[in-house]
């Protein structure tokens, strides 16, 4: 049992992954006025790459690329969903925040081999978009284990049974708040997609990707969505034993997400880390002196 | 063998190293390798043995040598970085003038740390500990110009400690008449603790000043940047480390765990005080590294940083929290004398360290490249190095203590840490080869082998963390803490648990997916690095730097609030000094009529205050 968790959970993940990147393309076309790719396109897109023949800069640029997927497959395994934590023991919410560090130092690794200008302008943006954000997320996990008095992030979720959810408690409201706050500087998706901004620096850190290149950033970028939300969901929604509920609740975190961002335009590099340094931030800190308070 | 013959070994081998260097080079060069691996092998062997023994009757007072777990797990980081450094100089100081000097003072350094950690009574610690502040003053300012000036610096706020050492040495003997350290801490449980607190606070001047902890960290930039490589990874491996030895020596062992919990209460407690201070050395020095473009610059800030890290596992004072800094004393050891035989490595062929203007030499020199990666990752605390269980003890203390902000402060310190690990590898290694560099070759096998062996230490603690964790653990339950539960694999807890084991087979096995996906697509062309997208525009090649000034966004945002305040106070204070010595001066005229007039006002005042006031 707790072996086929090990095979089930990554590949659920992946399926939800790039189901929300189908829909989110929908729903953003749907706001646009426009029809929209049909929603399987994330898959034929996939197919399409990996068939291709692309171009290399050495062995960092395969190696890098490869590092970040793994690394984003190896973090699904100590997330807690429907049911499922394969490696529960192993460090706990800890090692999480710190295996969320492959996927952008793998990317920024293998770019930086690229030796494109673009890439290097996209690293430094994307890199300090990350410590815009991390002040808030670390204030956020720092809450939350504060407050359950425990680094593991089962035992986060088992704290929340029977509705008992953080997000509605009073001490956890506004962390939960401010994590809706950072979702998309997290993923780097508008208004914070300024690492990868297409328009102005050929997609920063992805310039020199195709072919499999770009699919496995494809794949890896598929994967952070859903573990993005996931976490919120386990923290904040009381997870869920179930993998059809702890779905339907990703879902509606994702497009409520997605509702709000899509109508917003680009910030600019010291735009993004002042506001993400400002009211997400606040809001998190209130929450762990309301937690210590108590 | 017994702790004594070492001590001579040590410092005899270095004189010997000196007067064979008027002979031969080569053979100095030997010699040196070979009494640096001896020491090595003897410590090593040390292994498990505990005991005390006097070696001289000084004055009438016992000097004593004692070994134990705690001194051997410093004696033993000594003498490895000893090594590795000596033989990282035989091809980095090639050709350099005054060698003999250099391999003398080096070897009596390495001599006067391990006299250091196997001292047994105070005033053995005291002369060893001064030994080594003067040699290691000789060493910074081996390059002579700007580095005379950071020596200077450098010996000038280590008297200050040295004096408030003596301070607390004899206001320990005034009570205990004795300076024996063992002697001392079976009996000072009944001190005041006003007393016992004066004490600590005279100590922790003497060991934050060698440890740079803020405020005390002033010298510790200079000295690292201008000091040959080789001599900076011994500095910020384990010199600074002495600091942290003497930290444990007087907070755990002299004034012992139980006397310290009576020190004050809550936030207004010893303890809690020096967590602020190692915060507060985490924090600012973390963002002014990131500002710095002088790749040991960049170091030397990082290493006031992460001794922050270590002091604060330290001073919280729970089992998991002084594992945690003293497996970080460790980790740092390794990953910091690592980046800097790199940053060594790199300025040997390039003749420069300036981030700005490097770029793309993973292509010339990637061998150097991997050791650096590890060493940053190691640096950043990535998992599977050394520095992620270390860091990840530590956090997890300050979290189930209730102490969020200190983890907020430490975990953010480490997010800056990636910011500035990245420059460094991106600047160096990453980005367009300059036409100038083209020629560069990779380092010499002398330069690559100490590099290698500190890597396999990196991965090899950072995936089996519980060999030097049990080590770590003798060693607290020796101090009184409770013992923890050690595996091979990391810890095992009711409040989670950490497994290594785990999280390296995850990503092996999750690695070994991916890799065969990406093998199975269509292979890739290898293309040059001017073969690149730019969206239909030219991208120019040659000299133009796409990585100078990396983070400009966030140096804009932070540069108003990341001031190094407490240097420019003491520069101030320096000034201040100057000036009035400057003025007193003056009062030399050199004319003998002068000092005979100030003899005769002298007089003049004294009989005025006689007749006038009557005061005495």
């Amino acid at each position: 049992m707790k072996l086929a968790e090990f095979i089930i959970s990554p590949i659920l993940a992946f399926i939800i992954g790039i189901f929300l990147m189908g829909l989110s393309r929908r729903i953003m076309a749907r706001i646009h006025r426009r029809y929209g790719p049909p929603l399987m396109q994330p898959v034929i897109d996939l197919v399409k790459l990996f068939s291709q023949r692309t171009v290399s800069h050495g062995p960092i640029f395969d190696i890098g690329v490869i590092l970040s997927l793994a690394g984003t497959i190896a973090l699904i395994l100590f997330i807690p969903f429907g049911g499922m934590c394969p490696l529960e023991a192993s460090g706990g919410l800890l090692v999480i925040l710190y295996i969320m560090l492959f996927a952008p130092l793998g990317l920024a690794l293998s770019g930086g081999e690229g030796a494109n200008p673009n890439i290097s302008i996209g690293i430094s943006r994307k890199f300090i978009l990350s410590l815009g954000y991390e002040v808030p997320f670390i204030l956020i996990v720092l809450a939350v284990m504060t407050y359950y008095h425990t680094i593991s992030a089962v035992d986060v979720v088992k704290a929340q049974s029977s509705f008992h959810w953080a997000l509605f408690s009073l001490p956890l409201f506004l962390p939960g708040l401010a994590y809706i706050l950072i979702i998309p500087a997290m993923l780097g998706i508008r208004p914070f997609d300024l690492a990868s901004a297409p328009q102005e620096i050929s997609s920063g850190p992805m310039a020199e990707y195709g072919g499999k290149y770009l699919a496995l950033a494809e794949i890896e970028h598929a994967f952070s969505i859903f573990i993005t939300i996931a976490l919120f969901v386990d923290m904040f929604l009381g997870g869920s034993g179930n993998v059809v509920y702890f779905f339907l609740k990703v879902l509606v975190v994702f497009i409520i997400g997605l509702l709000i961002n899509a109508v917003f335009p680009r910030f600019r590099t010291e735009q993004a880390v002042k506001f993400l340094w400002k009211w997400p931030s606040v809001m998190a800190l209130a929450g762990l002196v309301i937690v210590l308070a108590i | 063998m017994s702790l004594e013959m070492l001590l001579v070994i040590a410092f005899g081998g270095a004189f010997l190293t000196y007067l064979l260097g008027k002979l031969s080079p080569v053979l100095r060069d030997i010699l040196a390798v070979l009494l640096t691996l001896v020491i090595l092998a003897i410590v090593a062997l040390f292994y498990g043995r505990t005991g005390e023994s006097s070696f001289m009757n000084f004055l009438g007072f016992n000097l004593s040598l004692r070994i134990n777990t705690l001194s051997w797990l410093f004696a033993i980081a000594v003498a490895t970085l000893g090594s590795l450094s000596t033989i990282f100089s035989l091809s980095y100081m090639k050709g350099k003038e005054r060698l003999d000097f250099y391999y003398l003072m080096m070897l009596i350094v390495n001599a006067s740390m391990l006299g250091i950690v196997f001292s047994g009574d105070l005033i053995s610690f005291y002369v060893f500990w001064e030994i080594m502040s003067w040699g290691t003053f000789l060493l910074i300012s081996y390059n002579r110009g700007p580095a005379l000036a950071a020596g200077l610096k450098y010996i000038v706020m280590s008297i200050v400690g040295s004096t408030a050492y003596l301070l607390g040495m004899f206001s320990l003997y005034a009570s205990y008449s004795t300076f024996n350290i063992a002697d001392i801490a079976s009996r000072i449980s009944t001190a005041s603790p006003g007393y016992l607190l004066s004490v600590l606070v005279l100590f922790s001047i003497t060991f934050g000043i060698k440890n740079a902890l803020v405020p005390l960290h002033t010298w510790l930039p200079d000295a690292h940047s201008e000091a040959p490589s080789p001599f900076s990874a011994v500095l910020s491996g384990i010199l600074i480390k002495m600091g942290t030895y003497g930290f444990v020596i007087s907070m755990y062992v002299l004034v012992g765990i139980k006397a310290l919990s009576h020190l004050g209460h809550g936030i207004l407690s010893f303890h809690f005080m020096l967590a602020i201070l190692a915060a507060v050395t985490i924090l600012v020095p973390t963002f002014i590294a990131l500002m710095q473009d002088d790749a040991k610059r960049v170091l030397a800030w990082s290493s006031i940083a992460q001794v922050g890290y270590i002091i604060l596992g330290i001073a919280i004072g729970t089992s998991l929290g002084f594992a945690g800094g003293m497996f970080h004393f460790l980790n740092h050891a390794s990953f910091k004398a690592l980046l800097f035989m790199a940053i060594g490595a790199v300025e040997y062929r390039t003749g420069t360290r300036d981030l700005n203007s490097l770029g793309g030499i993973i292509k010339k020199m990637p061998f150097t490249f991997m050791m650096t990666l590890i060493g940053a990752l190691g640096l950043i605390g990535f998992p599977l190095t050394n520095g992620f269980v270390s860091k990840w003890l530590i956090y997890k203390t300050l979290i189930l203590g209730k102490d969020p902000f200190l983890a907020f402060v430490a975990l953010f310190g480490t997010w800056g840490t990636i910011l500035y690990a990245y420059k460094i590898l991106h600047n160096i290694f990453m980005g367009q080869l300059p036409e100038e560099y083209k020629g560069v070759e990779e380092a010499p096998f002398s330069m690559k082998f100490p590099m290698v062996i500190l890597s396999i230490i990196i991965i090899l603690f950072g995936i089996l963390p519980g060999i030097p964790l049990k080590v770590i653990n003798v060693i607290g339950v020796s101090l009184g803490f409770k013992s923890l539960a050690v595996n091979i694999w990391g810890i095992a807890s009711d409040t989670g648990a950490l497994n290594t084991i785990n999280i390296f087979s995850a990503i092996l096995v999750s690695w070994i997916v991916v890799w065969l996906i990406f093998k199975a697509a269509p292979t890739s062309l290898r293309v040059e690095q001017d073969n690149n997208y730019a969206a239909g525009s030219y991208v120019p090649t040659g000299r133009y730097l796409y990585t100078a000034n990396f983070y400009a966004p966030v140096y804009r945002i932070i540069k108003p609030y990341v001031i190094d305040v407490v240097d420019i106070f003491y520069m101030a204070l320096a000034g201040a000094v100057r000036t009035l010595c400057d003025w007193t001066r003056r009062m030399y005229t050199g004319e003998l009529g002068s000092y005979v007039m100030y003899i005769m006002l002298f007089l003049a005042v004294l009989i005025t205050m006689r007749l006038g006031f009557n005061i005495w």
